[in-house]
């Protein structure tokens, strides 16, 4: 959407329909602010809510009505009462563990196969790219049973090293066609010319391409770790007694207070708003043009 | 933009990610379908001998009731497992006096002697032999040159004796069993491990096989079972109503980003959160909305619309479950498939966008003729992710109605495997909504093509 309408858009009785053009523009932004403002509002007021939930003291948890405004008494007490509960803490350490395995371990190996399919053309591609989506689309759940069964077998079972190479088999399908999608944005013309000015294909690569991907590929690895984070299920059936913190909360869920359950969903919450904020700008990065 | 070029260079790139894909997926993918279609326990074979490597007297499946005719101790060759119905006896190797006053060596049941020295960690050294009870008995005890009765006796040594025990041998006890299947009579032996003998000691079960059989008995098991019909409704009504209102919110929020307006980057930070929040943490966040007194009760007592209280998340109330879950899943997934569709409205060139705006096209036509089909391979993408993700909602579910008032598909694949230890029928679960994934996908596919798909 142009600010300034431009002189070929302007017909005949010029003065008056740009006039109209500029008043219905301003209207359309101001529309489009309050839209802004109430999707914002959507997603902030809930996390606010439990926000409030979880510093507060417990009798204001059981209390109702509950004053909506920030007039709940602040305090640590329910995060506390959270914090100490049993397994709360090692989980937190599994979690954390798992998570930066499975980025690490599925940007490793998903990168080379992404440069594959967006740069040659070869036998073959075509069924990989389909076998990946195929892939994409297999459930979590189909890999969790047969996957926990054969690890009670081979007796690697309840270890969070295992759940980790589960989360990467996950997430590596999407990490290739990310990788894949962010080498084919850059033209293969910037590699090229590298190469006509005495570039190997190694050094195109890394002074050419590299720097152009790096936002894109660390936006994928964010992605991993949201997925492993955010992973219940699997969690759930592969570990037992080294839970992830989303399992061990899942798992005390239906016999604990809702002091410990608002401050638990809060606590889970933490790193996605922090986090969110830290690759704000490896998003920016992504999509340039978006901050202009 | 892409190389022609014949090279090894890609093989080798894909290489890694080909390996881990066969054992991570193509592996459990293969083990799903076997462990819901094959029995691995269907069929015990019943041996004419009380020996493995005796021949095959017939089959029997499992389940099937049967006679106890007799038992004999067997050396066990393998090691010892968790096995249920696992009968032993114990064997010493043993030298000592005969009645004769020679010194013989040979097996004695674990039964025949009184254990009288031990070592520290328990094997037992020395024993006496013990004496028999009953007038009519033998008052002497057998040895024999191997640990069964059916051995060669080495001689006979007298009650009270001492025996020096040199060795241990472990004897699994084998059934002698008579059963009828299918108007067939089998008489055979079978290993005490797979039979489950009933209170009167002469009659049993088979308890397990050892050979697998094809069966869809777990499919069976799982449409007989009386989580699955609602557990498919609810997915299903899940999917209509979280897919289309996601799609809509999402091109909504993209068109607001594409505006540019001030504080923008707040904006794509704001609607991008619910990315990084866990399914869960979203499920209780809605529940602490929900609930008895949560927020949404003290807003309508706060507007004077309520005077008490209301109960949301009971089973009188699914519908408001079923609400409270699909604005949870909305309000989480969203962010997703808003940032594709950005990236694919990056995609598109403000020229294209600026000249449809020249030539008069209003918002809804821009959308309707510009963007959205410019937008097609991105849709394509995000929807065949968002029906995937639906299909396993769990977390929200579970955390809103305890995973019984409203169920869903992967909360009963949870459920088999967790609750009932039946990886088979959690397996069947599994590939059903397997099935459902690939049957959408393949849908999407199709309905949305993409042009260079439809030019090619």
């Amino acid at each position: 959407m142009s600010d300034q309408p431009l002189e070929t858009a302007v017909p005949f009785d010029g003065l008056a329909h740009q006039q109209r053009q500029l008043r219905r523009q301003k209207l359309n932004r101001a529309t489009t602010y309050v839209i802004a403002i109430l999707l914002a509002l959507w997603i902030l007021v809930p996390i606010y809510f439990i926000f409030s939930m979880a510093f507060t003291t417990q009798e204001a948890v059981r209390a109702y009505p509950k004053s909506v405004l920030p007039l709940i008494p602040f305090s640590l007490d329910t995060m506390r009462f959270f914090l100490n509960s049993d397994g709360i803490i090692p989980g937190l350490i599994n979690s954390i563990i798992v998570a930066v395995i499975t980025l690490t371990l599925s940007t490793i190996i998903a990168a080379p196969a992404g440069y594959a399919i967006s740069r040659y053309i070869f036998p073959g591609r075509n069924f990989f790219r389909l076998s990946i989506l195929a892939v994409r689309a297999f459930p979590i759940l189909v890999l969790s049973i047969p996957l926990a069964v054969l690890f009670i077998q081979v007796g690697i079972f309840d270890s969070i090293y295992s759940l980790a190479f589960m989360h990467t088999a996950l997430a590596l399908p999407t990490t290739i066609l990310v990788i894949g999608s962010v080498f084919a944005s850059i033209p293969y013309d910037l590699e090229e010319a590298a190469m006509v000015f005495g570039c190997t294909p190694w050094q195109a690569f890394r002074y050419v391409v590299l720097p152009l991907v790096l936002p894109g590929i660390a936006a994928s690895a964010v992605f991993t770790f949201v997925l492993s984070w955010n992973e219940v299920f699997a969690a759930s059936i592969l570990t037992v007694q080294n839970r992830t913190l989303p399992a061990q909360i899942l798992f005390s869920l239906s016999n604990s207070s809702e002091a410990y359950q608002f401050a638990g969903g809060f606590f889970m919450l933490i790193p996605a708003l922090i986090f969110m904020f830290y690759i704000r700008r490896y998003l920016f990065n992504m999509w340039g043009q978006v901050t202009k | 933009m892409k190389k022609k070029k014949r090279n090894l260079a890609p093989y080798w790139l894909i290489l890694p990610s080909l390996l881990y894909l066969a054992l991570f997926f193509a592996y459990p993918m293969v083990r799903a379908f076997s462990l819901s279609v094959w029995d691995e326990e269907a069929v015990l074979p019943v041996r004419t001998e009380a020996s493995l490597e005796s021949e095959e007297a017939g089959r029997l499946h499992q389940g099937t009731q049967i006679e106890l005719l007799g038992q004999q101790g067997n050396l066990l060759t393998d090691t010892l497992g968790d096995e249920v119905n696992l009968l032993t006896e114990l064997w010493f190797n043993v030298t000592g006096e005969n009645v004769d006053g020679n010194t013989i060596s040979g097996w004695v049941s674990e039964t025949r002697i009184r254990v009288r020295e031990e070592a520290e960690d328990g094997t037992p050294l020395m024993g006496t032999v013990r004496r028999r009870l009953g007038s009519n008995a033998d008052p002497l005890t057998t040895i024999f040159a191997e640990p069964s009765e059916n051995a060669a006796e080495v001689g006979k040594v007298e009650a009270s004796v001492e025996m020096q025990i040199v060795e241990l041998a472990t004897l699994e006890v084998w059934y002698q069993i008579l059963a009828e299947e299918n108007g067939q009579v089998v008489e055979g032996w079978a290993p005490s491990r797979f039979i489950q003998v009933f209170g009167d000691e002469v009659s049993g079960r088979i308890d397990r096989g050892t050979n697998g059989e094809f069966t869809l008995g777990f499919f069976e098991k799982m449409i007989e079972d009386r989580f699955f019909d609602p557990a498919v409704r609810t997915t299903l009504l899940l999917m209509v109503l979280i897919i289309p209102t996601q799609f809509v919110l999402a091109i909504i929020m993209a068109l607001v980003i594409q505006a540019r307006l001030k504080f923008n980057s707040i904006f794509l930070y704001i609607f991008s959160i619910p990315m990084g929040v866990s399914e869960l943490a979203v499920g209780i966040l809605f529940f602490s909305i929900f609930t008895q007194n949560g927020l949404f009760n003290s807003i309508l007592q706060g507007l004077g619309l309520i005077d008490a209280a209301q109960p949301f998340l009971t089973a009188d109330t699914r519908q408001w479950i079923i609400g409270a879950i699909w604005l949870a899943e909305v309000w989480r997934a969203t962010s997703i498939v808003m940032i594709i569709v950005v990236s694919g409205l990056q995609a598109i060139s403000d020229e294209v966008l600026e000249a449809a705006e020249l030539f008069g096209a209003g918002l809804w036509q821009r959308l309707r003729y510009v963007i959205l089909p410019l937008l097609k391979p991105s849709l394509q993408v995000a929807l065949i992710l968002r029906t995937i993700l639906a299909l396993q909602v769990f977390a929200v579910v579970i955390a809103l109605s305890g995973g019984d008032i409203v169920t869903v598909l992967a909360n009963e694949t949870y459920r088999q495997y967790f609750e009932f230890r039946n990886a088979n029928v959690a397996s069947a679960y599994a590939l059903f909504i397997l099935a459902i994934s690939m049957v959408s996908a393949i849908f999407y596919l199709r309905a949305v093509r993409t042009q260079q798909e439809i030019a090619a």
